[in-house]
């Protein structure tokens, strides 16, 4: 374990560096909320709404939590993103430059997921100081209970988890195709909607919503932000958990077996 | 001068051009990423309108044509300039910046205008005869030729601005040494064009349309589009786009004082 520690070591200095990252990331942040809230508000306002009902909880949203759980969404939605990462990966694999991997005592899969935690820990700390400043100003939508709390920062790590798996089978199909990066883009660019980041997925058509249920999308972000909010009861928080846990696992299967299909034929010659 | 330059620019969309035709593949997958961004969109929209039928001026059927309005501007700035923008990083930062000033060519044209991402013609002609068909019904079935002129013009100029807001973020490579993130920034302050400025409350609007133009890079030529010339929004959108392209030029020549060649 300890080489593995080293890997994240070196990138939380590395990511130290670059603090003006973190600032652009904050920046996008309260950038994407204030976008939100001016829409919601010309809902809430012309429509003469008070609360709007969500899928799947028989609680309703007034106009203060749905702004709240979209805050909340879009931090989950940029903690779990790896593009950085992913576009290094496919550099290596199309470069030949993956072959010194291969001479190491480490697996390439655990060794990325920790450059993939070192490379956002900046990102997690400055994040972290934002929703605590949030649950201090409304204590009552975020985090209502310690349970609440404990089940967010659980969820959390399974939904970087999950994200991480996700991005690594989709860097492996560099192995056959050379360039994916533009799988990968797409990916990022369709999730900003489809995993909830900029609009719950509790609000999408049922049509859509019974698709989403067969993935683990609804684990990326909605899973997080609806226990921090305190959507679930423990049982049903337990229930969704050990489905997640489950993807987890498929996921993980579904990363080594293509990568070590992947690997058996790889040529390392590079471009 | 003018013919020079066209010149020129044909050649660079040759090159180009025969580079894309090596990878046919890539022109597949940018395509696709073009559908997921747009489709994104679309839907983000689709979930919205279950609980509001209109935003100010703009109704359902408006809010799509600004989209695909949206998509076709995003397509020729795209075409144009959206491979070479943020190559100014990278140009300063490894130093490959002394190899574009020794040429005998204004430095800005040649950065701004290098690679043209020849993809985005198939979105522009398919988005293109879809607005047809869609402001043709919008219309009550007519085409109004002068709405279809002024919008053309509206477009160009809000494509400036579009490039005169990138292209000043992507400068501050020339202070940072290295700006990566550039994109995501200009990318999050974009954002604000992507949604019709009737859903900004009034004192952001007036910021939208003024300070930090977004809302002049495609509700204005929508607006020309949908509700007919507005000669007093066009000759804002004119003064502003002329603006931004001189600040533009102001920054990259304070930059180029300021750049050391260091990394080369």
């Amino acid at each position: 374990m300890t080489k593995y520690f080293s890997v994240l070591r070196i990138n939380w200095i590395q990511a130290l560096e670059y603090r003006g990252n973190a600032l652009i990331g904050l920046f996008a942040i309260f950038s994407g909320l204030f976008i939100e809230y001016q829409i919601w508000t010309l809902i809430f306002d012309s429509s003469n709404y008070t609360e709007i009902a969500i899928s799947g909880s028989d609680q309703k949203f007034n106009f203060l939590q749905l702004i709240v759980f979209i805050f909340l969404s879009i931090i989950v939605g940029q903690l779990k993103s790896s593009w950085a990462t992913s576009f290094q990966m496919i550099f290596e694999i199309r470069q030949g430059l993956i072959n010194k991997y291969l001479i190491r005592p480490i697996s390439y899969f655990w060794y990325h997921f920790m450059m993939f935690i070192g490379t956002n820990s900046l990102y997690y700390i400055v994040y972290t100081l934002v929703i605590i400043c949030f649950a201090a100003v409304f204590p009552e939508i975020l985090f209502p209970t310690i349970q609440s709390l404990i089940g967010f920062v659980l969820s959390l790590i399974i939904s970087i988890y999950l994200s991480y798996c996700i991005y690594f089978i989709m860097v492996c199909f560099a192995f056959w195709f050379g360039e994916v990066r533009s799988i990968v883009l797409a990916y990022n660019l369709g999730m900003l909607m489809l995993s909830g980041q900029y609009i719950p997925i509790r609000l999408f058509p049922e049509k859509a919503l019974e698709i989403i249920r067969w993935t683990p999308l609804q684990y990326l972000v909605d899973f997080p932000v609806s226990t921090a909010v305190g959507l679930f009861s423990f049982n049903q928080w337990l229930y969704n958990f050990s489905f997640a846990l489950l993807w987890c696992v498929l996921l993980t299967g579904i990363s080594f077996i293509i990568y070590s299909k992947a690997i058996s034929q790889y040529e390392a010659y590079g471009q | 001068m003018v013919n020079r330059y066209i010149k020129l620019w044909l050649a660079f969309f040759r090159n180009t051009l025969s580079r894309d035709m090596e990878f046919k593949m890539n022109f597949v997958l940018e395509l696709f990423i073009d559908f997921i961004y747009y489709g994104s969109l679309f839907f983000f929209f689709q979930v919205i309108f279950q609980y509001q039928n209109s935003f100010g001026d703009f109704n359902q059927d408006a809010v799509i044509i600004f989209l695909i309005l949206l998509y076709i501007v995003d397509s020729i700035y795209v075409f144009f300039l959206g491979g070479n923008v943020f190559e100014v990083n990278n140009k300063v930062r490894t130093g490959d910046l002394d190899f574009i000033l020794t040429k005998p060519i204004n430095p800005q044209f040649f950065i701004s205008f290098r690679y043209v991402n020849s993809y985005a013609l198939i979105s522009i002609f398919i988005l293109s005869l879809l607005l047809l068909q869609l402001s043709y019904n919008y219309h009550n079935e007519q085409f109004i030729i002068i709405n279809y002129v002024v919008c053309l013009i509206s477009v160009i100029l809000g494509v400036s601005i579009f490039y005169s807001i990138e292209f000043i973020i992507a400068c501050l490579a020339f202070w940072f040494r290295n700006f990566s993130y550039a994109g995501w920034l200009a990318g999050e302050l974009i954002k604000y064009s992507r949604r019709p400025d009737s859903i900004y409350n009034k004192w952001f609007r007036n910021i939208l349309f003024t300070a930090l133009p977004m809302a002049m890079i495609v509700s204005v030529p929508a607006r020309m589009l949908l509700f007919g010339p507005n000669v007093n929004l066009l000759l804002l959108q004119f003064f502003i786009s002329i603006s931004f392209l001189v600040i533009s030029i102001l920054i990259w020549n304070k930059g180029l004082v300021k750049y050391e060649s260091a990394s080369s």
